[in-house]
């Protein structure tokens, strides 16, 4: 009894505060957090609709797609189907991730009605260095991926940068970025693609809505 | 309170103002170093950053100050760091919300004020032995000299590494940007070297 007394004794300012702190961080998280929620997916959203400018919605896609990242985990592919204003299928997007020269990068990525050509990506996090690994953000690399195929692609030091092909041109100055984009989007595309095909989303099956 | 009635003003302008360049927290007491290093690669998220320092440290210092009296000497450091945790997650939150950009551009930095020393320097030092004017004097001083501090910094880093100054073009289009500059390296050449200015200038007029 002695030692709760002594315990409330010295503690009960600390006790009181972090009731009242806790109280004012609670208040201010319950008015501000749809806010937040309402900006990450407005910054999704955004970033979807420069790979997808005539995608009106995107509706999340209910079968469970399985991906297996290069260390051997398993994870649930995140994927929308990209549909007009007038609910017609114009795409498909989806997240990719994967371990970029320092830290994660995380991109969101389209593909055409048929998942037979990449529509490109967007870059929702990264931590390259900036000036170099960043440039990956530049159209340069970037406009590689529009329109290329949706099969394992390549990574060349040289080569023609404007050709429509599955070879990209690495960033100069940043291999372990270039190559690490490279395999990610190896790793997810050919995957959801293959999967996609087996539960029938994509392929001769054409969903009627 | 420390104030005494003669000269009623004086502490409070010494609250307000020497932190801005005789204590300046960056540049002659060397606390705080982690934000300078890390936040100052343009203008606009160093200044974003010295704001959310004000605030932080103004309110931390008010709270400090109120409950000075009540707290135990061997609880207080925990105290503090409660109090200071409150006040950069409420922080944290509001940029989230009104400027999710800038508050992805400073990451895990706004986080990363809880545990700034200044911070918990100007709570130990200044709030809990003195009223709550001179605390927010106080708390303004200091962190408008951090800002300042950081603001420099960037400006340098910013202009060197990309020609822009505050997303506005300075230097001529023939200008090569310096890309280090843009990385941790030229953040502590540019810390040092300021450094160094400042150590040169204030030898000479002591001498």
């Amino acid at each position: 009894m002695l030692k709760l007394k002594l315990f409330v004794q010295e503690s009960w300012l600390l006790l009181a505060s972090s009731f009242f702190f806790g109280l004012l961080i609670a208040v201010t998280n319950a008015a501000l957090s749809g806010k937040i929620e309402q900006n990450k997916t407005a910054k999704l959203n955004e970033l979807t609709r420069t790979l997808l400018p005539d995608a009106a919605i995107f509706q999340p896609v209910q079968a469970e797609i399985e991906v297996t990242l290069p260390d051997g985990t398993k994870e649930a592919a995140r994927i929308f189907e990209a549909l007009s204003a007038d609910k017609q299928r114009i795409g498909w997007s989806f997240m990719a991730h994967g371990s970029g020269f320092s830290g994660d990068i995380e991109l969101v990525m389209a593909a055409d009605k048929d998942f037979q050509k990449l529509r490109g990506y967007n870059v929702l996090v990264s931590s390259e260095t900036p000036g170099f690994g960043d440039q990956m953000k530049n159209d340069y690399y970037r406009n590689q991926f529009v329109n290329a195929p949706t099969e394992p692609l390549t990574l060349s030091k040289t080569g023609n940068p404007a050709a429509v092909d599955s070879q990209i041109v690495a960033i100069t100055g940043a291999t372990v970025t270039s190559t690490a984009v490279v395999n990610l989007v190896n790793t997810f595309v050919v995957q959801i693609k293959d999967q996609m095909t087996k539960k029938g989303l994509i392929g001769n099956v054409s969903q009627q809505r | 309170m420390s104030a005494s009635n003669d000269s009623l003003s004086s502490p409070y302008s010494a609250a307000l103002f020497t932190g801005l360049w005789k204590e300046n927290p960056t540049f002659r007491l060397l606390i705080g170093l982690c934000p300078p290093l890390a936040v100052t690669t343009a203008v606009k998220p160093a200044l974003t950053m010295g704001l959310s320092v004000i605030f932080v440290l103004v309110c931390s210092n008010i709270v400090v100050s109120l409950m000075r009296n009540l707290i135990k000497p061997h609880v207080r450091i925990i105290m503090f760091t409660v109090t200071i945790a409150t006040f950069v997650t409420i922080c944290d939150m509001f940029l989230k919300a009104y400027t999710p950009k800038m508050s992805e551009m400073l990451g895990a930095y706004v986080p990363l004020i809880i545990v700034n020393c200044l911070i918990i320097f100007r709570a130990e030092a200044c709030a809990s032995k003195s009223g709550m004017v001179i605390s927010i004097l106080d708390g303004i001083g200091m962190g408008t000299g951090f800002t300042l501090a950081l603001c420099t910094l960037a400006g340098i880093r910013e202009l060197l590494a990309t020609g822009h100054v505050f997303d506005i073009q300075v230097m001529p289009k023939a200008f090569v940007p310096w890309l280090a500059f843009q990385m941790p390296v030229g953040a502590f050449v540019t810390l040092g070297l300021i450094l160094g200015l400042i150590t040169a200038l204030t030898r000479k007029k002591g001498a």
